[in-house]
Formats: C-alpha cells, sequence, structure tokens
C-alpha cells in the first residue's frame, strides 16, 4: 500500500463538502483508473493526493505517513501530478520546462549535476521527445506538450503518478499513444479519465459520484450496467472485441 | 552532456560564472562613468577621475573644490541610487511577474505607488506635519499604509489554493490604487496651487535631484537584500511556470514564497519610490527584455533583469539631465519616452521568432 | 502635462484709449484687458478679488467699499488695509469655487493669476464669467507678456518690467473712479524704485552676480529659483545684480549643480509664512547652504553673502520696491 486516502474529505472554504468520507488504497505498482461524470470530485481527489490541496477531513498517507507531517518538497520527491489545465505563455524550450521536474531534488546544498542531465535525458527519451528538446513550449501541438508534461513528472524519479485526463482535448491518434505511454512507464499511476472504455486497461477503477466513492474494483466488475445507469445515467450494451474479447461499452440513453 | 546544454539550464558551472559576473560588474562601472562624466555643467573627464582617484585611493590632485562636491555628492550618489532603483524595480517587476503568472505585473500593481504619492501628497499640499515630515518620509509612509490594505484585501477575499490568491492580489492592488489615487486627487482638489502642485508633479514623474550620501546609504542596503532573498528563490521561481498549483506539485511552499517575495518586492519598491518618487516603466518593462535576451529561467534571466535595470536607469537619469540644456527632465518622462518604442519593438521581435 | 502644454495664448496688448491718469472717469467706460473688453456704466460694486497682491491694490486705491469677497491668501494683510480688509468676507484662503465666486453677484472678479481665472483657470475661464455678465480682470504684470500655459509658473515672453504693474494699477483705479490715488500710488512706487536704484548704483556692485531661491520641494531636491525674466530678474537688474539663471521660466527648477557652477556672488533666499516644505523655512534654507557639501563651498555662502527677503517681494505687487528697498539696506551694510 504506497498511497491511500483515510476517511478523506475537503471543502472550500464556508462552503459544501467537494469529496468526503473517501478510503482507497493504492497498491505498489498497479494502475487505478478514477471515473465519475463531471463534478463528482475527481481533480479534487487528484489534487489532495498530491498534497497539493489539504486536506478538511481525515488525511492522505504515502507509504503510511501522512502528508500533513510532510514538507512539500520531501511529498513532492515520491508524488508527481500531471495536471489538465498546466500551460505557459513563456519562451521556454521543451528541455528547460522538463528540468523544472528536478526542483523538488535540487538545493544549495545539491546543486544542478550530471546525474540531473542523464535523468532529464531519460525523461526525454521515455516519451520520445529528444528530437524537439530545443524547440519552444509555444510551437508544440496538443499531444507533444502533453508528452512534455508527462516527462516534466518522471524527472521529478516519483513513486506514484497522478494524471488528470491526460488525453483530454487530443485527437483519436494521440489519445491512444499518450495512454500506451503510460501504460509502458511501469509506475504506480493513478489516471483520471473520461472515455470508460480507455479505463478497461486499467488494473483497478474508482468510481466517483457527487463526491464519495461509489465503487473499486477492476472494471469487468465494477462497470455494470446497474452501475452506469445509476452513475452516468446512461445505458449500456457490454460488447466485446473480436480480436482480444475486451468488453467495449455501447452507450445509449435510458 | 556538451557544454551548451549544461549553459542552457542557467546553472553554469564556476568558471563562467565568474566570467559572467565580471562581465556585468564592467558594464555597470562603465554605465556609472558615463553617468558622472556626464550631467547638466560640463566638468571634464579627467576631473571626474581625479576626483574618484582623491577619494578613493586619497590622491592628492589639487581641484576645485566645487567641482569635486559637485562630482563627488551629487554624481556619483546620483548613479549609484540610480542602478539601485533601476535593479530594484526591475527585479521586483519580475518575481511580481513570474509569481502571478501575469505579464503586465508590476511593482506599483500593489498600490505602493499610489500610497507613496498619497503620503506625499498628504505632507506637501495638505501640509501634514507642518514642514516637520519630509516628502520621502510621507511617501514611505503612504507606501506601506496601501501596501497593508491591498494585502488585508487580497488576504480577506483570498481562497484557499495559490491559484485564486495570485487573481486575487490583482483585483486587491487595482482597488487600492484607485482608492489611494481618489485620495491623492481630492487632497490636491481641495487644497493645491500650483506651486504645490507642481511640486508633487515634479516628484511623482520621479526626481533624482535630492541624492546624496544619505540614500546611498538607504538603497543599497535594501537592493543587495533584496536582491539576496529573490536569488535564493530562482528555483522556485522557475517552478511557477506552468502555474501554482504546478509549483505546489513540484514541492514549492507557494504561499510561503508568494507572501515572501511579494512582501520583499513591495517593502525595497516602497523604500525606492520613497527616495526617488515613482518611475514608471522599468519595473514593466525591463524583465521583458531581460527575457528576449537570455531566456526564461530565472537564474539567467534575474541577474540580466537587475543588470539591465541598473544601466537603464542610469542612461535615462543621463538622458533627462541633458536632453533639454539647462533644464532637468522628470525620469520618469524619459523611461517612458524611451521604454515604450523599446517595449514595442521588443514585442514585435518575440513575435516573429515564434 | 508640463509638455503637453504647449498651446499658445494669444494675448492681447491693446490699451485702453480711455486710460489716462488723475481726474474723474466718465462712464461709460470700455477697458480691454488681455484679450478681452469690457464696459462698465458705474464703478462695479460686490467685487471679489483673487490673490493677494490684486485685492491690496484695491485697498491701495480705496475700493474696499466695492468688495464682496477676496480669495488666494499668502500672508498677512499689510497693517495699513487691516481695516479695510475686516469688512470684506474672505470666501477662501486658497481657490475659491466658481459658485462661491458667482454667488457673490460679483460686478467684477478681479485675479492676480490667470491660473485661477485664464484658459486653464482653476476657478473657471473668462468666458465662464462673461456668459453670466460677469466682467473678469487679471493684473497685467501676470497674462501681458507671459505664457501661463507653458511652464509650471508660466514663462514670460518679454522682459518684466512694472509697467504692467502700473498699467494694471491704472485701469483699476479708473474702472473705479480713483484715478487721483491710482496716479498718486504709481508716482510713489516710481520715486521709491528710482532711490533704490540710485542707492544701489552708489554701492558700485560691479559684475555682482545672484540667484534668488524661493522654495524647494524637499530641501535636497532642486530648487525653484527666479528665472531670467520675472520681476526677481528686474529688481536684479535695477539694483545692478546679475542674474545667473538662464530659463525663461518664471520660477524655474534648476539643479544645484548649475547653480554652484554659476557661483554667484550673493544668494537671496524667500522668507515666508508658508510652511508647506521644509524649505519655506529661511532658517532651514541657510542650514542647508552652510551644510551641503557643495553649497557650501560656494563663494556667496563661505563669504556670508546669503540676503533674505520676504516672498512676496519677489513678485509683481506693492511690495515689490520694498524687496528693493530692503535687498539695497542689505547690500550696503555687507559693504560697510
Amino acid at each position: 500500500m504506497i498511497l491511500s486516502t483515510h476517511d478523506l474529505g475537503w471543502s472550500p472554504r464556508r462552503g459544501e463538502m467537494i469529496v468526503r468520507n473517501l478510503d482507497i488504497a493504492v497498491r505498489e505498482g498497479e494502475t487505478l483508473g478514477l471515473v465519475g461524470p463531471n463534478g463528482s470530485g475527481k481533480s479534487t481527489l487528484l489534487r489532495l493526493m498530491a498534497g497539493i490541496l489539504t486536506p478538511s477531513r481525515g488525511d492522505v498517507r504515502l507509504g503510511g505517513r501522512s502528508l500533513r507531517a510532510m514538507a512539500r518538497r520531501e511529498a513532492a520527491q515520491s508524488i508527481a501530478l500531471v495536471e489538465q489545465h498546466a500551460d505557459t505563455e513563456d519562451r521556454i524550450s521543451v528541455r528547460d520546462a522538463v528540468e523544472i521536474g528536478r526542483t523538488p531534488w535540487l538545493s544549495a546544498l545539491s546543486p544542478w549535476s550530471a546525474a540531473d542531465d542523464a535523468i532529464i535525458d531519460d525523461a526525454l527519451r521515455a516519451v520520445d521527445l529528444e528530437p524537439l528538446a530545443a524547440r519552444d513550449w509555444t510551437t508544440l501541438s496538443g499531444g507533444e506538450r502533453q508528452r512534455a508534461h508527462i516527462a516534466r513528472a518522471l524527472a521529478q524519479r516519483p513513486r506514484v503518478l497522478l494524471l488528470d485526463e491526460p488525453a483530454n482535448h487530443l485527437d483519436i491518434q494521440h489519445q491512444l499513444s499518450i495512454l500506451d505511454l503510460i501504460a509502458g512507464l511501469g509506475l504506480t499511476t493513478i489516471i483520471a479519465l473520461h472515455d470508460l472504455n480507455q479505463v478497461m486497461a486499467c488494473d483497478r477503477i474508482a468510481v466517483m459520484h457527487d463526491g464519495r466513492l461509489r465503487a473499486l474494483g477492476p472494471p469487468k466488475d465494477v462497470l455494470t450496467p446497474f452501475l452506469l445507469a445509476e452513475v452516468f445515467s446512461v445505458g449500456v450494451a457490454i460488447l466485446s472485441d473480436p480480436e482480444d474479447g475486451t468488453p467495449i461499452l455501447r452507450f445509449k440513453p435510458l | 552532456m556538451s557544454e551548451a546544454i549544461v549553459g542552457a539550464n542557467g546553472f553554469q558551472p564556476l568558471g563562467r560564472w565568474i566570467a559572467s559576473l565580471l562581465k556585468a560588474a564592467a558594464i555597470l562601472i562603465a554605465a556609472a562613468l558615463a553617468g558622472i562624466c556626464i550631467g547638466e555643467t560640463r566638468i571634464p573627464p579627467e576631473t571626474v577621475m581625479q576626483t574618484l582617484a582623491n577619494r578613493l585611493f586619497d590622491a592628492s590632485y589639487a581641484l576645485d573644490p566645487i567641482d569635486e562636491g559637485i562630482v563627488w555628492n551629487y554624481r556619483l550618489t546620483r548613479a549609484i541610487v540610480a542602478a539601485c532603483c533601476g535593479a530594484g524595480l526591475a527585479v521586483s517587476g519580475l518575481v511580481l511577474q513570474s509569481l502571478l503568472r501575469n505579464a503586465l505585473a508590476d511593482p506599483y500593481l500593489l498600490g505602493i505607488s499610489a500610497g507613496a504619492s498619497t503620503g506625499a501628497v498628504l505632507v506637501s499640499v495638505a501640509g501634514l506635519g507642518a514642514g516637520a515630515i519630509s516628502l520621502s518620509a510621507g511617501a514611505f509612509a503612504g507606501a506601506l499604509a496601501a501596501f497593508g490594505l491591498v494585502a488585508a484585501l487580497a488576504r480577506l477575499s483570498g481562497g484557499n489554493a495559490g491559484v485564486q490568491a495570485a487573481g486575487q492580489i490583482v483585483l486587491a492592488g487595482i482597488a487600492g490604487s484607485q482608492l489611494f489615487n481618489a485620495l491623492t486627487s481630492f487632497i490636491i482638489t481641495r487644497s493645491a496651487n500650483s506651486e504645490q502642485a507642481r511640486g508633487i508633479m515634479f516628484w511623482l514623474l520621479g526626481n533624482l535631484s535630492g541624492v546624496r550620501w544619505g540614500e546611498v546609504g538607504t538603497a543599497v542596503p535594501v537592493v543587495c537584500l533584496m536582491l539576496v532573498v529573490c536569488l535564493a528563490h530562482v528555483r522556485a521561481l522557475d517552478a511557477f511556470t506552468f502555474g501554482a498549483d504546478s509549483a505546489a506539485a513540484l514541492g514549492v511552499p507557494v504561499r510561503r514564497v508568494q507572501a515572501a517575495l511579494i512582501l520583499v518586492a513591495a517593502l525595497a519598491t516602497a523604500v525606492l519610490v520613497s527616495i526617488v518618487g515613482s518611475i514608471g516603466f522599468v519595473g514593466l518593462v525591463i524583465p521583458h527584455a531581460a527575457r528576449f535576451l537570455v531566456g526564461v529561467r530565472h537564474a539567467r534571466l534575474m541577474p540580466a533583469t537587475a543588470l539591465i535595470g541598473a544601466v537603464f536607469l542610469i542612461a535615462a537619469d543621463v538622458l533627462s539631465r541633458t536632453l533639454i540644456k539647462g533644464q532637468v527632465l522628470p525620469i520618469g518622462v524619459i523611461t517612458a519616452l524611451v521604454g515604450a518604442p523599446a517595449f514595442a519593438f521588443i514585442l514585435i521581435r518575440s513575435r516573429r521568432l515564434r | 502635462m508640463l509638455i503637453s502644454r504647449l498651446a499658445v495664448a494669444a494675448v492681447g496688448f491693446a490699451l485702453s484709449a480711455s486710460t489716462a491718469l488723475g481726474g474723474s472717469t466718465a462712464y461709460p467706460i470700455s477697458v480691454t484687458n488681455c484679450g478681452f473688453t469690457f464696459e462698465f456704466k458705474k464703478a462695479p460694486q460686490n467685487v471679489v478679488s483673487i490673490g493677494q497682491g490684486a485685492t491690496e491694490i484695491l485697498y491701495a486705491l480705496g475700493a474696499g467699499d466695492n468688495m464682496a469677497g477676496t480669495a488666494l491668501w499668502f500672508a498677512k494683510v499689510l497693517p495699513e488695509y487691516e481695516a479695510a480688509n475686516a469688512n470684506v468676507a474672505r470666501i477662501a484662503d486658497n481657490a475659491p469655487s466658481f459658485e462661491a465666486v458667482i454667488g457673490k453677484k460679483p460686478g467684477l472678479v478681479t485675479t492676480q493669476f490667470e491660473w485661477m481665472i485664464g484658459k486653464q483657470g482653476v476657478v473657471g475661464t473668462r468666458e465662464q464669467f462673461r456668459d453670466l455678465n460677469v466682467p473678469t480682470y487679471i493684473m497685467p504684470d501676470d497674462c501681458e507678456g507671459k505664457d501661463n500655459l507653458v511652464g509650471a509658473d508660466g514663462t514670460r515672453k518679454g522682459v518684466y518690467t512694472p509697467d504692467f504693474l502700473y498699467k494694471g494699477i491704472g485701469q483699476l483705479a479708473e474702472i473705479f473712479d480713483r484715478q487721483d490715488k491710482g496716479a498718486n500710488l504709481i508716482a510713489d512706487l516710481k520715486a521709491r524704485q528710482k532711490k533704490a536704484a540710485e542707492q544701489a548704483k552708489a554701492l558700485d556692485l560691479k559684475g555682482a552676480s545672484a540667484v534668488f531661491w524661493f522654495s524647494s520641494a524637499d530641501l535636497d531636491l532642486d530648487p525653484y529659483v527666479a528665472g531670467k525674466l520675472g520681476p526677481s530678474a528686474y529688481i536684479m537688474k535695477t539694483i545692478g545684480l546679475k542674474n545667473v539663471i538662464e530659463s525663461a521660466e518664471e520660477w524655474p527648477t534648476v539643479g544645484w549643480e548649475t547653480i554652484a557652477k554659476a557661483n554667484p556672488t550673493y544668494v537671496v533666499i524667500a522668507r515666508m509664512d508658508r510652511r508647506r516644505f521644509p524649505a519655506d523655512d529661511f532658517q532651514k534654507k541657510l542650514e542647508y547652504l552652510k551644510t551641503d557639501p557643495v553649497t557650501s563651498q560656494m563663494d556667496a555662502v563661505k563669504n556670508g553673502r546669503i540676503l533674505i527677503v520676504d516672498a512676496d517681494a519677489m513678485q509683481s505687487s506693492l511690495r515689490m520696491v520694498q524687496g528693493m528697498e530692503k535687498l539695497v539696506k542689505d547690500l550696503a551694510e555687507r559693504k560697510k
């Protein structure tokens, strides 16, 4: 159990609880999919897990230790987050943008070294962006920017990688290649996804509904017509891919 | 690992770092010397050099005491304070632009210039303190009061997250500046006559004429301290490239860094404004010029911003004293007249490079 | 804003044909004043006067009973006019509002300065008053031969002479049918000036130069000094002192560097009741001159050639001649 939440809840100041009573334990090495309708609390949960938000109730633990007791820097050495809307107007090169991922590891006593350069090279290689390293951020396509963000997260050398709808707004080819890339990293990954067919590749999925955890388990067990009707208000026919037998969800109005 | 790539991240090997430092110092000293040699009246460069030799190395050239006094007490102090103001305002602008992710942020966004004006007007026009309080003391108190109000407003209205806090401080700054500008106008319309209004006008547009060694003793330590604090945060500022949340995810204690750096920028600006009046454009434009030249990584960007700001303000001061013979233009007029076209040029060039 | 004031004011030099000193006024008369002509059927009543200099001229002419209000005071009224002043309402110590002036139903509004009533007048424009059938009179020493839209306190287009002041006294005397008093006043001013100039000549000040320091926004800042064409320059010229300041502005801001290098024989500093800027206090001015590392090296400071004159005596007013007399007296004492 690498990352876990315990009776986790969060509300803005003087506001209603956005997420509540969350008890999720993420296993080392697994890929956990986060699904739920818009506004169900997926992004809030990811931000709580990354330690960007401080819980209003309960806590998030990394390897059993509460994030509350940890310096931000220490948490960032273990947890990396790829946000949905992070972007910049700066004319920064791809390599520079990825180098920023080393921030939690650097200090006056441990300045930039050749080891850091090697880590950046690895990260760029892992997302196939080596040839574009010198390019300006603003000249990148959406898919390339997403890869660069992932490279920056990898440069943190995290134990847990959190991704908030990384395939959003990409065309289908790039969606598949990004998801393929993430699956190949071999990291403990928690990924919020919009497309329910894409979560089939996850080891387990957590279904969020109105800020609560509605179900948690392997996709095939969880995504039942009953749950989909209740949480997403859609009907579904479950088909099967003739090539490999993967279930395919075909949605229809209730 | 190629040299070029190591250099590109801004964290250079020690040898090259020292070389850059020497180059920067040479540029700064050359600019300051030009500032000392050129002035309202003609003083030959050798007199300038002999004065410096007399004062710095105990040489004993026989000089006209008035010439020596002008070089040592008026022009040198002026050049030093101009350099401090240029560096301080430019770095304040850079820090705010980076922290708030707003290309239009400048140190006066925090209500400092508006508050300083109100304080100065209270002293000089409304007659607060009956001549016992100096213009600059009034300006400093006004700047602090306005920044306090803006900070309190931003805090009261701020959300939990860093991003919201950044937006709130921009809004609070605008509200606070408007309030203090209105107060200034109110005081002026209530009680000003033309001579007072012009005394304040002259000061509002920036004025280095009152600078002596006492001001050097204030400006140099304040700006040095501010530069040290800001330079210690270059990595944290880099982490803000993709926003405050992204910085938090990279382990930066966002609220603490924001609070500390905004406070330092505000205090330094308040001190500088109280010495020389509100010189516009430097805090807004110089960081963009520096980005155009050395890129966006703060380890290089911040020293470059400080150096360009210092040289720019020394040059603007020389221009303000020499453009019209026998008359000194407000330096704020020069920074805007020179700064605006330069800014336009940079905008167009950087557009083409994309 | 300083730079934008480049519009040039057309200033009328036309002298009213009926201006003749002595005798009594044959109403109706028409008076031309800086581009505006007004007709008076009788001596105006309920007059409002803005600016101490103009107000004191009206008192000197004995027109106090015709007045309903005053504004813009710099110092205490001259002792000889205290009684007259006690009967006239003071609308404001500084600039009055347009409506407060109009509320007096004035038959005439006089002003010492064009920046009060004029093209950019803070009280109003002359057209605004004319639309309400209120004549306005600006002292010719401020509106003739001077462009008040250039420079902070206006810029002279030619050399100031007291003839502008005398013309104003004469025209006001005619408007109020006090021509004898006016003529006497002018004759007295001329005689005193002449005497002061003669005394100064006897002092043999050949080649001596001076700077008139009015005040500074802050002690270390560049000071406001008298320009080369204004009343202070006229005083210097009459006495035989050379003004080291080159600017045509009335009260330009000039750097200490320029002043110190010019190294004038005398430094004349203004004494005033006002305490807005620290440098308003003449003691502070003295202290500055003696302690600043550069000004303390000036010949005038090293040799104690610092003269003190009332600020009002540096402007075009009845007090100007007093300033002249005081300066000559001080110069004579130093010569002994």
